[in-house]
């Protein structure tokens, strides 16, 4: 179990620029073994929320505990997926896969047969020494999936892994992470700014708000599981459609709101 | 489960080295040749035709570079010339690229290092030829010292900026892993400027050898730089320029080894990373 207490983080300003408030006052607890996704605009702070979890960075007020334990740094039972998916260049797709194993002290054959079991569960057989430039995208970002599964951890944050790819290549990939997140489960902290997908993947949709980062709303996602074998009914339900457009509404709102407030602040200054 | 579209097919990356020996196997390829075939026989024609006293033709001092290897009479400075060569270069590599690599990854020592850094990469090398024969006094050690200041600088700041250049998301996915910092170097920071540091050993190289003429010239009479020396004062033109062209192919020898070591270890690269063809 997560728990995040009266967490507050800034930005400080730089050149006379006053200091942005990333993060005041989340609270928030995530259960075990849950999917719960961030949904929020841009700049909410959602993936300084996530580097806080991730141990990454550090934060100004409040306390974030893992199974009762304050969180200080990065911990083997934590793994992160990378937006910028973060593969080394230089290695091939098994040596990427063993990253992790590697730094924990696993070597030799047991190393290389656990990264084979992650690189077929992705869906990369055959592709081993492969390097990341020879594959796509999406291929490129299961490889990074592959490489946090392979430390097995208790809890797999995702910052946006599939935002930066095509359509398809998302939906496939989402219906994957459903099907692997199904049979072995884990607590996935899952940020996205699309709501289909929060709603998708979802146990619970954390909807957040920019300036100062704030969590707005908890929203559960009744609907049932696994939903990875038809994920079409799923998003074809009049309850999703209820979902997502109620998340729509308040996060225009605040969009609306965003662009009335920066046309503001710029006629001011003029 | 699909994977996607598939780019199987390995890329072949380097061009096959012909097997045979001779011009183009040194060379490396034809355009290599075709240049250094114009530069030659400009040379020739200009030592040739205009007579200068000073300045004769390529065969006449290809020809005198042969007869100093046959006799013998060039191998004992040579291989003293060498000898230097590859300890003060050595020394250069080593440290300076850790001290690069610190001075990348820690702002702290890269604020407290680079003022010096810069200011003995601008001032001449040379000045520094009489402290370290006063240092050192006769014999090899103050040459190794004066190439050592003519390549250390180079190494480290292409190092440090190479160092600076690794993507913060890698080194950011290290620390998530529980990487300590010297497994970021290990795994991460090092790997991924390699490409860099070889470009800056590639230059270093060359000024090596430039170190060691200028060392043996001014320092002592030793090595190749004591036969140039020697033949300048009795107005030699061809010796002095037959061990010139032994300089010449000595650095480019150096640097040619140091590419082929490049091309081995950042075999990585994608041929887009190459240049444009």
């Amino acid at each position: 179990m997560i728990e995040i207490r009266g967490l507050g983080k800034s930005f400080p300003g730089r050149r006379g620029n006053p200091g942005v408030k990333a993060l005041e006052g989340v609270n928030l607890t995530v259960r075990d073994d849950e999917f719960l996704t961030v949904l929020g605009p841009s700049g909410c702070g959602k993936t300084t929320l996530l580097r806080c979890l991730a141990g990454l960075v550090s934060w100004d007020e409040g306390e974030i505990l893992l199974d009762r334990r304050p969180v200080t740094g990065p911990g083997p039972e934590r793994a992160m997926v990378f937006q910028s998916i973060a593969l080394m260049p230089w290695a091939s797709v098994l040596r990427n896969v063993t990253f992790g194993l590697e730094l924990r002290g696993v070597n030799g054959s047991d190393c290389r047969s656990r990264a084979q079991e992650l690189i077929e569960l992705v869906g990369l057989s055959g592709f081993e020494s492969s390097m990341p430039f020879e594959l796509s995208g999406g291929m490129q970002q299961r490889v990074g999936l592959a490489r946090a599964l392979a430390v097995e951890p208790a809890v797999l944050l995702m910052d946006e892994p599939f935002g930066a790819l095509d359509e398809q290549t998302r939906r496939l990939l989402q219906e994957e992470l459903l099907q692997i997140w199904e049979t072995r489960r884990t607590t996935v902290v899952f940020i996205t700014h699309s709501m289909d997908e929060a709603v998708l993947l979802g146990d619970r949709v954390v909807l957040m708000s920019a300036r100062p980062g704030k969590i707005e709303d908890v929203v559960e996602v009744p609907m049932p599981r696994p939903r990875s074998a038809h994920i079409d009914t799923v998003e074809g339900s009049a309850e999703f459609r209820e979902i997502t457009s109620q998340l729509w509404v308040r996060l225009r709102e605040w969009q609306v709101d965003i662009g009335r407030r920066g046309r503001a602040a710029a006629a001011g200054s003029r | 489960m699909s994977t996607g579209t598939a780019v199987s097919a390995r890329v072949a990356r380097r061009h096959p080295r012909p097997p045979w020996v001779g011009f183009y196997g040194v060379t490396g390829s034809w355009p290599t040749a075709v240049a250094l075939g114009i530069g030659i026989g400009f040379w020739e024609v200009v030592g040739r035709v205009a007579e200068f006293r000073f300045f004769p033709p390529f065969s006449e001092v290809l020809g005198r570079l042969f007869e100093m290897i046959g006799n013998g009479e060039i191998i004992p400075p040579l291989t003293g010339s060498l000898t230097n060569l590859a300890i003060g270069f050595g020394i250069s590599v080593v440290f300076g690229i850790t001290i690069g690599l610190l001075m990348g990854a820690y702002r702290r020592v890269e604020a407290a290092l680079d003022i010096y850094v810069y200011a003995l990469l601008t001032a001449p090398s040379l000045v520094f030829a009489p402290i370290m024969f006063s240092i050192f006094g006769l014999g090899p050690e103050p040459i190794i010292g004066v190439i050592v200041i003519y390549t250390i600088f180079i190494i480290i700041i292409n190092t440090t900026s190479a160092v600076q250049t690794v993507p913060r998301g890698l080194i950011e996915m290290g620390r998530s892993y529980c990487a300590s910092d010297w497994e970021i170097f290990r795994r991460i920071i090092i790997p991924a400027a390699l490409p860099m540091i070889m470009a800056g050993l590639r230059l270093a190289g060359a000024r090596a050898v430039e170190g060691m003429i200028n060392g043996e010239l001014f320092i002592a009479a030793v090595g190749l730089g004591a036969v140039i020396s020697r033949a300048g004062a009795r107005f030699d033109a061809t010796t002095v320029l037959a061990v010139l062209v032994l300089t010449l192919s000595i650095a480019f020898l150096v640097v040619r080894i140091i590419k082929s070591i490049d091309t081995r270890v950042t075999s990585w690269l994608p041929e887009t990373q190459r240049g444009l063809r």
